[in-house]
């Protein structure tokens, strides 16, 4: 087996032990790395109903063959267990040197189980693994955390942290590297808080694995710097992904108000020209050529490194349109550890709960100052509140009653990215059926129904295009593991993957072939929810009920009027399940379970609810 | 008649500026504006009025608001 080290690491906090273990040629090629080991290890690992938050959950970092080889943009890992703020599978990626360092250390990936007795830093190197205290830094923030962590390192070392939001157990905790990556939106910070685990350090000395190094290095380094010019020549990281700030605001797709309003005349103000304006560094993932962290100066005078999603959910969301004050939140975000998309959900939706008088509470969109208190509150759980803007939108709103789900913006609990969907149906679509909640990574697809379609259509066309780009992003990449930007926002062809993938293992795939992968892992991912919630219905994957309401719809604009219509949204959930293969609550029929090779996980998922045999014969739940 | 063009992104700095007033002739198209305000096409483009899309043969009305981007895919 080439490409792959062949080993995971398995650390247990409980006892202090660890174990090297090896893994198959049929295990690699059936699930690539990434995202699909960790679906794996979990599925077959975790029972479901454990507390995410108890020692039982396990935290899987895991990688692909390509991850840290000098390619484009292969400085990224996947993080994932049980989510505390979802109640089943939850992952995300970050950009971290812990890509190559980990490979290097001889593993591909690295399961943590149990619970430390006091707070710990695990620090790796080859075969060895020291558990160490992190006293020192316990009740601190990420950026000194990561900075204790250099001067005892140096910078060269692979890094994982978290804040004092996992720390505190906060649902949508992130966990943290470099100098502003986060990743694990569902509260995998929350999850090493947990298990009393602040850090975690890799530094590897072996060559990364690779069935022809010198072909593999002379291949990335030639296409790493033609993705660097393409990038040159487009201009996209002037502005980064904070330059579809602009054009939402244009298209009606702009969070506002908690997603009231789809655009707002003063959000110019934190548009991507202003954020480029007021850049005074720029950051990246290693192996990046198009690095999107522009970190600006914020109101404090900090560096707080921007993108679209946060000044998009903390920004225009809060009515907030000071730039600086929206790079405080962010800052404050970062440092604590807690994801700005949800966070930033949590806020508006506390401000919309005030509004409609579902809440008791002072705080009103566009106050920066009772923002900051209320987020210091949130990674702290200060007292009831502080506890309840913890917990994420759904909790919250199941506590306020009065019909506030609607206005929670969020899907299977994890909170809306920044894009307002009140009549991009496509898009709802997207963020209805992201098997991990309402996520972007999985799939994007406002501008091809600008374009290439209508906005009013709900046909069938929309439901490929996600599925398509399900297969691509929240597949192919999540797997490899790899940054999509060069393809998605340069162009960069796609059949270049396969080739690095090819060259790290040897092997002779295709895209299709990773597609199949990616196919597979989001079966797997539908069976961990439906053990999770045996009563599932296809409910569970529409998006914020906000958005069918004609009495929500804008005033004026492009989209004067004009909201999702449930009947029709229906129907296209249904062409997205019959293209899957999915039964009429959304879960992968056992024909296509087997088809897939999971007849053994589909007899694992039938001791808690049945499974449809084929599509169009839906089965009750036991 | 005059329309607003709107640039978003990398394309403000290719074409110089972010936003302005075009004076065309009457019924121009989308593609008479795009050759007029000499954006280099370096990269695909989409092109929307009122948040719909504008192919290159549609013509343009009096107080138009053109806005013209690069195909974002997201993040």
């Amino acid at each position: 087996m080439k490409g792959w080290t062949g080993h995971i690491l398995r650390v247990n906090l409980t006892n202090k032990s660890f174990k090297k273990e090896s893994f198959s040629e049929e295990f690699a090629k059936t699930w690539i790395g990434g995202r699909g080991f960790a679906v794996k290890i979990l599925y077959d690992e975790l029972k479901p109903g454990i507390d995410p938050l108890g020692p039982e959950n396990k935290l899987v970092v895991a990688l692909g063959p390509i991850s840290g080889i000098p390619a484009p943009n292969t400085g990224k890992a996947v993080v994932a267990a049980k989510s505390p703020l979802t109640g089943f599978y939850g992952d995300g990626n970050l950009g971290t040197r812990i890509s190559e360092q980990l490979r290097k250390a001889g593993y591909d990936a690295m399961i943590v189980e149990g619970k430390a007795e006091r707070p710990t830093m695990l620090y790796i190197e080859d075969d060895k693994v020291e558990f160490l205290s992190a006293d020192e830094v316990w009740g601190q923030g990420t950026y000194a955390t990561n900075d204790w962590i250099y001067k005892k390192y140096g910078r060269g070392v692979g890094v994982l942290n978290i804040g004092q939001g996992g720390e505190n157990l906060v649902r949508y905790a992130v966990i943290r590297s470099l100098e502003g990556r986060s990743g694990g939106r569902p509260g995998m910070g929350a999850v090493m808080g947990s298990k009393l685990l602040k850090a975690i350090v890799v530094k590897g000395t072996q060559p990364l694995p690779s069935a022809d190094p010198k072909a593999m290095k002379e291949l990335g380094l030639g296409d790493l710097k033609k993705v660097g010019a393409m990038d040159k020549k487009t201009g996209w990281s002037i502005q980064g992904t904070t330059g579809i700030l602009a054009w939402c605001n244009e298209v009606a797709a702009l969070p506002v108000r908690n997603f009231r309003k789809t655009s707002h005349g003063d959000a110019w103000n934190i548009d991507g020209e202003r954020v480029n304006a007021a850049r005074v560094a720029t950051y990246g993932c290693p192996t990046c050529t198009m690095r999107c962290g522009i970190t600006i100066h914020d109101k404090e005078g900090r560096e707080s490194e921007l993108d679209y999603e946060n000044v998009g959910l903390l920004g225009s969301n809060l009515e907030i349109f000071e730039l600086a004050q929206v790079a405080s939140l962010n800052y404050l975000c970062d440092d604590y550890g807690l994801d700005t998309m949800s966070a930033g959900c949590v806020l508006s939706f506390y401000a919309d709960a005030i509004e409609r008088g579902a809440a008791a509470g002072d705080f009103k969109f566009g106050d920066a100052a009772r923002a900051k208190e209320l987020l210091r509150m949130a990674a702290l759980r200060e007292g009831k509140l502080g506890n309840l803007l913890a917990d994420g939108s759904l909790r919250m709103a199941r506590e306020f009653g009065h019909g506030s789900e609607a206005y929670a913006m969020q899907v299977k609990g994890l909170e809306v990215a920044a894009y307002n969907c009140k009549f991009i149906p496509g898009q709802a679509l997207a963020f209805g059926v992201s098997p991990i909640g309402a996520h972007h990574r999985e799939a994007w697809i406002i501008a091809f129904e600008i374009k290439h379609t209508t906005r009013e259509s709900y046909g069938p066309e929309k439901a490929a295009k996600v599925i398509e780009l399900q297969r691509i992003r929240g597949g192919m990449f999540e797997t490899l593991v790899g940054c999509r930007f060069p393809w998605i926002e340069l162009g960069w062809p796609l059949d270049n993957y396969p080739k690095y993938f090819n060259a790290a293992t040897g092997l002779d795939w295709t895209l299709d072939d990773m597609y199949k992968a990616g196919d597979r892992i989001y079966a797997l991912i539908k069976l961990h929810y439906l053990r999770e919630f045996p009563a599932a219905t296809r409910k569970d994957d529409y998006p914020p009920a906000v958005w069918f309401d004609p009495s929500n719809a804008d005033a004026e604009g492009p989209i004067a009027g004009r909201c999702l219509e449930a009947d029709k949204y229906d129907k296209l959930l249904q062409h997205y399940y019959d293209q899957r293969g999915f039964d009429e609550r959304g879960i992968p029929t056992k024909e296509l379970l087997n088809k897939l090779g999971l007849s053994k996980e589909a007899a694992a998922a039938e001791k808690y609810a049945k499974l449809s045999e084929r599509a169009g014969q839906p089965q009750a739940a036991k | 008649m005059k329309v607003t063009v709107k640039l978003i992104g990398p394309l403000v700095y290719a074409a110089g500026f972010s936003e302005k007033k075009v004076r065309l002739p009457a019924s121009a198209s989308a593609k008479e504006l795009l050759s007029r305000i000499g954006l280099k096409k370096n990269r695909p483009t989409i092109v929307t009025r009122s948040g719909k899309s504008l192919a290159p043969a549609d013509a343009l009305k009096d107080g138009d608001r053109v806005v013209i981007a690069p195909i974002y895919s997201g993040g």
